[in-house]
Order: structure tokens, then C-alpha cells, then sequence
């Protein structure tokens, strides 16, 4: 029983954090068909804003240092400024380029950050604490669970429902969910284009800058390869959940996040290693079984 | 007065030409219908003007205003509106939300929420679905719902394409009625693309016949409908007869 | 009419020839200068050579992206690594191998084909199942393979080493040995695309509808094309292993994939010719700006760039012709020659027939 709690909130908080970087992209694919393989570096880059551009071993906190609710809001604006300068620099002038143009100037734009992060702090991952109270366990139905955790869960939560609420309730989001249906309509239909371009990437940095102070507390690391691998995930989930559809990508996370950790917990000690392996064949196995993804929108039209 | 003033454009698609050094002009609260075969140029000409397409040569102008080289969302903002082929509603939105899309640009509060009353008024079965995603609705409903999105941005022009399209003729009796009696209530300016030359000539209007990216022909609907300028447009006979009778 | 399509037949078999002599008039000139330094980078560029090309085989004919190419480059790495370390030192190093792997130590050239061989069945395998995705989920799961091949290379302890290197290998590629394998894959790679299935291929990418509604069977021509690209792509990873003596999973991952992508993409996807151009361009690029982080010394003042522009400005490069040139430097064009005779022959034939 204990096992299973514990499992449970595991579970629960790696597939909300998988959700949310998987948000950040359906996001974007959904409003200009971009897959941004930059996210992962725009994780890494609000990671590091946290400490002092240097490339000695020991990290000094810099923005890390500031009281949390300030940290948080300078952190996310970050996020925000990154995805929209590379918007600017980057993607504006790629709008009528096909897509696979746009996915592989994003695998460049990527490079060229994880470089210049590179170059600013150097190539060995660093320690770093940020909040580590709130890695102290908590007793919950019979399992220790990390403070952390729980906040992941229910940060996950207020997330989800905010950008709900958001694409739900306000202009700029029936505008986003208008131009993620059918750019062009939108946009005959008086829908600026730029201003809802620039406030879906501001969203994604944004969602990318929670993902990364998440990670920055869980694993008390900054290291410049710690975006790409939960990029790749979160593709997978964006994949999954039909791209562009926005619940669908937070429901293929959180399914993701609890295979994963399902697997960990189930698979022979001789193969845990290779965990990730069992998950991405898993994925290529969903991906055969239902190309259009596992929740699909209801509008979808056939991809021709 | 003029209204919509299109001179000399082309529009390709690559090496394609779909429009060639096209000139059309519209006056203030005229019903225009533009006809001709496939591939004749007719939604190209429309979506060049709605600016969905950039043109490679020529001008296009709204009352005074050139619209060449503007984003789609500029001149929607000057006052043209588009019923697409195909309708293109946001099928995963709300019929309610289809409406107030495109009232992004006004800054009317309060008479939005008239036009969306008004809208429901006569088109009572949007009003019942209002909080429906728009994909569940018919085709006849979808094409109502395309038009009264279009009414939302307050247009003074708005450009149709293929309204009959996929529609049983009693449903498309009922959408002209409506597109016209939309047109008298407002004072609309209306460029309608319509396949068939007896609906055009039913309905009434002046006459755009085009074949391969140019006009060939033009005249009152009714008369035109008669004439043989159509097996000539369809079949390829020489235009000149046909420009002859304009 | 018979003599323009012979004509142009020839003209597109003469694209090799030329990008061939291309290869090996740098070679023969690098050989002259008798600088070390510099016949290593030959060999270098030239293992991107064939690596570059072999991608080509598959992105450039059928337009689909593949980020996996990296994982099939680790397979025939490895593959040739097995087979031609001494069993002592595996004995060591690798001590999970099976029994006669470990007595193995066979020749460099047949080891090389085995490990192209073992990557092409791989792809055989793997594009059974990717291919029958298209566009963009096509492209991540290739993404997902290339992880998937990742994370069993970095912790298969007995058999890859894990993540601590595997070293010792026998270095015997230099410029010749490169050239050699280069030109057979510029040969391979046009044969491929002037062949029924390659030119099948190329239809699809300008239209897949229209492809598959005149009865093209995109599938089996995309899975030939990636079985064929494996075979090139595990060859150039044995090459690179064998060139610089250490094999680390991590050197077959993130940072080759782009660098192979960019290679491509500057030189142009759509064309051979583009495929080895990138590669020159790019690496006489990297080359120089390696050459400028080292520092040079201008008047009495050292110069050096920072480390890390080399990547950066690659980077940006990529994105700059993406933008400017989305087609690349080659814009799909190839190299091809048009001897005199043949010309000659088309303007007779013209006339005749007016």
C-alpha cells in the first residue's frame, strides 16, 4: 500500500512536469506548426540564469539568491524574453518556410544556446541549492513524500487550470486557440498575427521557466544537457497527444511521466538502465498503432 | 463609386499563373458574382484580395486604401471580410466563439453583443447551439455560421467563395436569401464566386466570367446565363466572341 | 529525342565523376604539401564525406528528416570495434561479449562492411516500423531511435564500455582510405538516385498524394533508400572510430546529428553535389574557426576567439542560410558535365526533326 503511494505521487508529479514542457510545445506547433527542439535550452538557460556566468566548479548563486517570490517572476520572465527574442531573431523570418525548414532552424537555434551556455559556465554540471527545505519528506498515507513533490502537483495543477482558464476565458487565448485551428482564418478574420505568435512563445518560455526551477530544486544541478532529455520526452508527449492539441499533450505527459515511472519500479534491476530505451520503443509502438496520436481534437482533419 | 478597385494583378504559385494582369472594379452596394470553370483563377483572384495570397504584379485598392502588400489582418481591419471556400469554421470552438473570433478588432463593446443577438436572431438554429463546437454542426448550419463569423467584423465588403458548395439546393435557396437580405439591411458590398451560372442569374447581380487567370466576359447575370459566353468560357471557344455581347 | 534523354542520362551519372576528381584533386594537394596536421583534417572531412552523403541517400530523396543517423553511425562504430580490438584488451574492457566476438580480431576492411552491414539491418529494422509514420512524427520517432540507441550504448557495460571510453583501436584511416570509401558512397549514393526506386523516391517528396495516387509504394522505396543510407551511415561511424582511435557513445549523439544536418542543409538537401559541398564549406568553416580559437598572432597582439564560436557561429550560419537560402548554397542543382560530342548530337537531332 505504502509502495503504491508512493508510486502514486511519483508518478504524479514526474508526468506533471513532463505536462507542462510538453505544453510549452504543443503551444507553439499548435499556432505556427514549429517544433521547437530550442525548448530544452530554454529549460537550461533559466536554470543558469540562477548562478553567476563563470566556468568555475563551484556555482554562485545569482538570481537564485533573491527571495523566492521574485526569483519566480524575474525566472518566468526570462523564460518569456528568451522564446520571444528567438521568435524575433529567429522564426519571424522563417513564417513562409515549410515546416521542416522552421524544426531544423530550431535544432540550430538550440545548438547555438547550449553553446553559448557552454562557453558562459563551462561544460561540468554544477550543484546548486535552491530551496533544499523543500526536499524534506512529508508523511502522507503511509509514504514519505518530498515537500517538492507535492508543490510539483499542485503547481502542475495551477498551471493546467490557469492556462485553461486563460485560452478559455480571455481574448488573446480564443485567439490562440482560433490560430492553432486555422492560421490563416484567423488571421482574414482580423486576428493579429504577430501578437498572438508573440504570446504563445511567452507562454512556452514561460512554462519552460517553471519546468526549469522545478528540475533546479529536484535535482539541485545545473547542467547544459538537463533540457534536452525532458525536451525529447515532451515531444514525444506533444507527439502523442495528437500535435497540436493542448490536452492532449498535457494527458500523453502525465501518461508518459507515469510509465516511466512505472517501469522503473517494475523493470529487472539488470534492466532499469535501460529504462528509457523501454520508453521510447513503447512510444514508437504507440506512434505505429495510432499515427494521429493517442487523444486526438476532435476538429482533426485528415493530415493529407 | 468605386468600392473595390483591382488593377492589372497576377497571382502564381511558384511557375504557375493563376490570375494574369486581372482588372475589376466593384461599385458601393453592387452584387458581383465571378464565374468559370475549374482553375479559372476565381478563388485566387479572392484570396489576392483578402491578401491570403501575395500578388506578383498589379494593385488592389478599397475605397482609396491599397490593400496589396498588406497582412490578411489589415485588411480585414479596413473593412473586408471573407466567407472561404470550404467555410473553414474553427470546428473544435464554440458556434459562440466562432462569432467573437473576429471581433478582435472592435473596439464596440456593446455592439457586439447586438450583432451576435442579431445573428442569432436570424439564424435561430446557431442560437440554439450557441455553446456547441462548431464542428458537430451541418453543412448548411457551418455555412451560416461562416457567413454571420464574417458579419462580425463589422465589414463593408465581404467576399464569398462558393457558397453552394457541398450544400443540397434548398439549403443554398436559403443561404442567398439570407446573403441578400443581409446586403439590403447593411448596405453590404458583395463579390460572390458561384460555380453555377443559373444560380448567379436566380439570384441577380452583374456577371464576372472567367477562364484561365483573365476575364472573358461580363453582363447582367440574367443575361449572361442565356448566352453561349459560358460553353464558350467551359468548352474554350474563342473569347472574343463572348466579349463582344459584354 | 532518344539521343537528349541519352544525353541527360550521362550528364546525371557524370555528377560522381566530377565530385570524385573534386575529392581527390584536395587530397592529391594536401598530400603534396606533406603537412600531418592537415592529411589528418583530409581524413576527417572526408569520413563527413561519406556520412553526409549517406544521409542524403535517405533525407534528400525522400524529403523525410531523420535524426537517427547518429544511432546507426554508434551500431557500425561498435560493430567494427568488436571485431577488430585485440581479445586482450576486450577481455578486459568488454568482458560480456560473446565467446567468439571476443577471439575475433578480424582485417579493417571486412570489419568496416560488417559494420555497415549490421547497421543496415538495423535500419532495415527500425525503418520497418518508423516509415510507417510520415512528416513530422516520422521525424521524431527517428529522434526517439537515436535516444533509444543512446541510452543502450551508455549503459551496456560488458559490451559498449558504457560511458568510459573504448580504446585502442587500430587507426588506419587516413586521407586515401577516406577518399576511397567517400568515392563509393558518392557512387552508391547517384546509382541510388538515378535508379527506378530513387527516382520513385524523389517523386514522393515533391508530392506524396500525387505519388502514391500513380501507384508508388512509398514505403518500400523509403525503406530501400534508409537500408542503403545504414549501410554508408555505419561504415562512416567504423571510419571515424578507426580515424581517431576512441569510441564514446556520447560522440555519436546530439552534436553529430547536427553537425551532419547542418552540412546538408547548407549545401543543399535537394542535391548530391549540395551533400559534399556542405561538407567542404562547413568543415573549411570549422577548420578556420578552430584555427581562431586557437589564437592567432596579428602584429605584436594575440587574437583568439572564445571557446564555444566554433559551435555558435555554426549555428548561426545554419540559420542564416536557412533564411537567405532555404534550399542551400547548391539550391538542388548538381554538378554535371555535358561533353561537347553529346551537345553536339542534341543539336542535330533538333534539327532533324524541324
Amino acid at each position: 500500500m505504502t509502495n503504491l503511494a508512493q508510486l502514486f505521487f511519483d508518478a504524479a508529479s514526474l508526468g506533471g512536469l513532463y505536462a507542462m514542457a510538453a505544453l510549452g510545445i504543443a503551444l507553439i506547433f499548435g499556432v505556427m506548426n514549429l517544433v521547437n527542439f530550442a525548448h530544452g535550452e530554454y529549460i537550461a538557460f533559466c536554470v543558469f540564469a540562477l548562478i553567476v556566468p563563470s566556468t568555475d566548479a563551484v556555482a554562485m548563486m545569482f538570481l537564485g539568491r533573491a527571495p523566492a517570490l521574485v526569483l519566480i517572476l524575474v525566472v518566468l520572465a526570462l523564460g518569456g524574453l528568451i522564446a520571444v527574442a528567438s521568435e524575433y531573431a529567429v522564426f519571424r523570418h522563417l513564417r513562409r518556410a515549410d515546416p521542416v525548414a522552421m524544426m531544423i532552424a530550431s535544432f540550430a537555434l538550440g545548438f547555438v544556446i547550449r553553446n553559448a551556455l557552454l562557453a558562459a559556465y563551462g561544460g561540468r554540471p554544477k550543484a546548486i541549492s535552491l530551496w533544499p527545505g523543500l526536499n524534506t519528506p512529508v508523511n502522507i498515507a503511509g509514504a514519505s513524500v518530498p515537500l517538492l513533490q507535492l508543490i510539483v502537483i499542485v503547481t502542475t495543477l495551477l498551471v493546467v487550470t490557469g492556462l485553461a482558464l486563460l485560452l478559455k476565458k480571455t481574448r488573446i487565448g480564443l485567439e490562440m486557440r482560433a490560430a492553432a485551428e486555422n492560421f490563416t482564418m484567423a488571421r482574414l478574420l482580423g486576428v493579429r498575427a504577430n501578437r498572438v505568435i508573440t504570446g504563445a512563445f511567452a507562454l512556452s518560455g514561460a512554462l519552460a521557466a517553471a519546468v526549469a526551477l522545478i528540475m533546479a530544486t529536484q535535482t539541485g544541478v545545473a547542467d547544459v544537457k538537463m533540457g534536452g532529455q525532458i525536451m525529447l520526452v515532451a515531444f514525444i508527449a506533444t507527439v502523442l497527444g495528437g500535435l497540436g492539441s493542448l490536452p492532449g499533450a498535457v494527458a500523453a505527459g502525465f501518461m508518459v511521466g507515469i510509465v516511466s515511472v512505472v517501469l522503473q519500479a517494475w523493470l529487472p534491476l539488470d534492466a532499469r538502465p535501460f529504462r528509457d530505451a523501454f520508453l521510447y520503443t513503447l512510444v514508437i509502438v504507440c506512434l505505429l498503432l495510432r499515427p494521429q496520436g493517442l487523444f486526438v481534437p476532435a476538429s482533426a482533419k485528415p493530415r493529407v | 463609386m468605386s468600392k473595390l478597385g483591382v488593377f492589372d494583378i497576377s497571382v502564381r504559385y511558384g511557375k504557375v499563373p493563376a490570375v494574369n494582369d486581372l482588372t475589376l472594379h466593384v461599385t458601393e452596394g453592387e452584387r458581383v458574382f465571378v464565374s468559370g470553370p475549374n482553375g479559372a483563377g476565381k478563388s485566387s483572384l479572392l484570396k489576392a484580395i483578402s491578401g491570403a495570397v501575395a500578388t506578383s504584379h498589379g494593385r488592389i485598392e478599397m475605397d482609396g486604401d491599397l490593400l496589396t502588400g498588406c497582412a490578411p489582418e489589415a485588411i480585414a481591419r479596413l473593412g473586408l471580410s471573407m466567407v472561404p471556400e470550404g467555410r473553414e469554421i474553427f470546428g473544435a470552438l464554440t458556434v459562440e466563439e466562432n462569432l467573437r473570433v473576429g471581433t478582435g478588432l472592435r473596439r464596440d463593446a456593446s455592439a457586439v453583443e447586438e450583432d451576435i443577438a442579431d445573428i442569432y436572431d436570424s439564424f435561430p438554429i446557431l442560437g440554439e447551439r450557441r455553446g456547441a463546437a462548431a464542428g458537430a454542426l451541418s453543412g448548411g448550419q457551418q455555412q451560416m455560421l461562416a457567413i454571420g463569423r464574417a458579419l462580425m467584423t463589422n465589414p463593408k465588403l465581404i467576399m464569398v467563395d462558393e457558397p453552394s458548395l457541398g450544400l443540397a439546393p434548398k439549403i443554398v435557396d436559403q443561404v442567398y436569401d439570407t446573403l441578400c437580405a443581409l446586403q439590403e439591411e447593411r448596405g453590404l458590398t458583395l463579390l460572390i464566386v458561384e460555380q453555377s451560372s443559373l444560380r448567379a442569374a436566380r439570384v441577380g447581380g452583374r456577371m464576372v466570367l472567367m477562364r484561365g487567370g483573365r476575364i472573358v466576359g461580363e453582363g447582367n447575370a440574367a443575361d449572361m446565363a442565356d448566352r453561349d459566353a459560358l460553353a464558350a468560357a467551359y468548352f474554350g471557344n474563342s473569347p472574343t466572341e463572348t466579349e463582344a455581347t459584354t | 529525342m532518344q539521343s537528349q534523354h541519352t544525353s541527360n542520362r550521362i550528364a546525371a551519372y557524370s555528377t560522381p565523376v566530377v565530385l570524385a576528381v573534386l575529392l581527390l584533386g584536395f587530397v592529391v594537394l594536401v598530400a603534396l604539401f606533406g603537412d600531418k596536421a592537415l592529411a589528418r583534417t583530409m581524413a576527417e572531412t572526408l569520413v563527413r564525406v561519406v556520412l553526409v552523403v549517406s544521409l542524403w541517400i535517405f533525407v534528400g530523396n525522400s524529403g523525410v528528416i531523420n535524426f537517427g543517423h547518429a544511432g546507426y553511425m554508434a551500431i557500425g562504430a561498435y560493430c567494427s570495434a568488436w571485431l577488430t580490438l585485440k581479445p586482450q584488451s576486450k577481455a578486459l574492457f568488454l568482458p560480456d561479449l560473446p565467446d567468439w566476438l571476443m577471439q575475433a580480431q578480424w582485417p579493417v576492411f571486412p570489419a568496416a562492411i560488417a559494420g555497415g552491414l549490421l547497421a543496415a539491418f538495423i535500419a532495415l529494422l527500425s525503418g520497418a516500423a518508423i516509415l510507417r509514420l510520415s512528416g513530422i512524427a516520422a521525424s521524431i520517432a527517428t529522434f526517439a531511435f537515436l535516444a533509444i540507441v543512446n541510452t543502450v550504448y551508455s549503459n551496456w557495460e560488458g559490451v559498449t564500455g558504457a560511458t568510459s571510453s573504448v580504446v585502442g583501436l587500430p587507426r588506419y584511416v587516413n586521407q586515401w582510405v577516406a577518399l576511397g570509401w567517400a568515392v563509393a558512397a558518392i557512387f552508391a549514393a547517384n546509382l541510388y538516385a538515378n535508379s527506378a526506386s530513387g527516382l520513385a523516391l524523389r517523386a514522393t517528396r515533391e508530392d506524396e498524394v500525387a505519388a502514391r495516387a500513380s501507384g508508388i509504394d512509398m514505403y518500400r522505396h523509403r525503406l530501400l533508400s534508409l537500408v542503403i543510407s545504414g549501410f554508408f551511415t555505419g561504415v562512416s561511424g567504423a571510419l571515424l572510430g578507426h580515424s581517431i582511435g576512441v569510441l564514446n557513445p556520447d560522440s555519436f549523439y546530439l552534436g553529430i546529428t547536427f553537425i551532419s544536418l547542418a552540412m546538408l542543409v547548407v549545401g543543399g538537401i535537394g542535391s548530391l553535389s549540395g551533400a559534399v559541398m556542405g561538407v567542404l564549406l562547413l568543415s573549411l568553416l570549422i577548420e578556420l574557426l578552430v584555427r581562431a580559437e586557437q589564437g592567432m598572432a596579428i602584429g605584436t597582439t594575440h587574437f583568439a576567439l572564445p571557446s564555444g564560436s566554433q559551435e555558435i557561429l555554426i549555428g548561426m550560419a545554419m540559420i542564416l542560410v536557412l533564411i537567405v537560402r532555404p534550399n542551400g548554397v547548391t539550391a538542388g542543382k548538381e554538378f554535371k558535365l555535358k561533353p561537347q560530342w553529346l551537345r553536339q548530337s542534341r543539336l542535330d537531332s533538333a534539327k532533324s526533326t524541324n
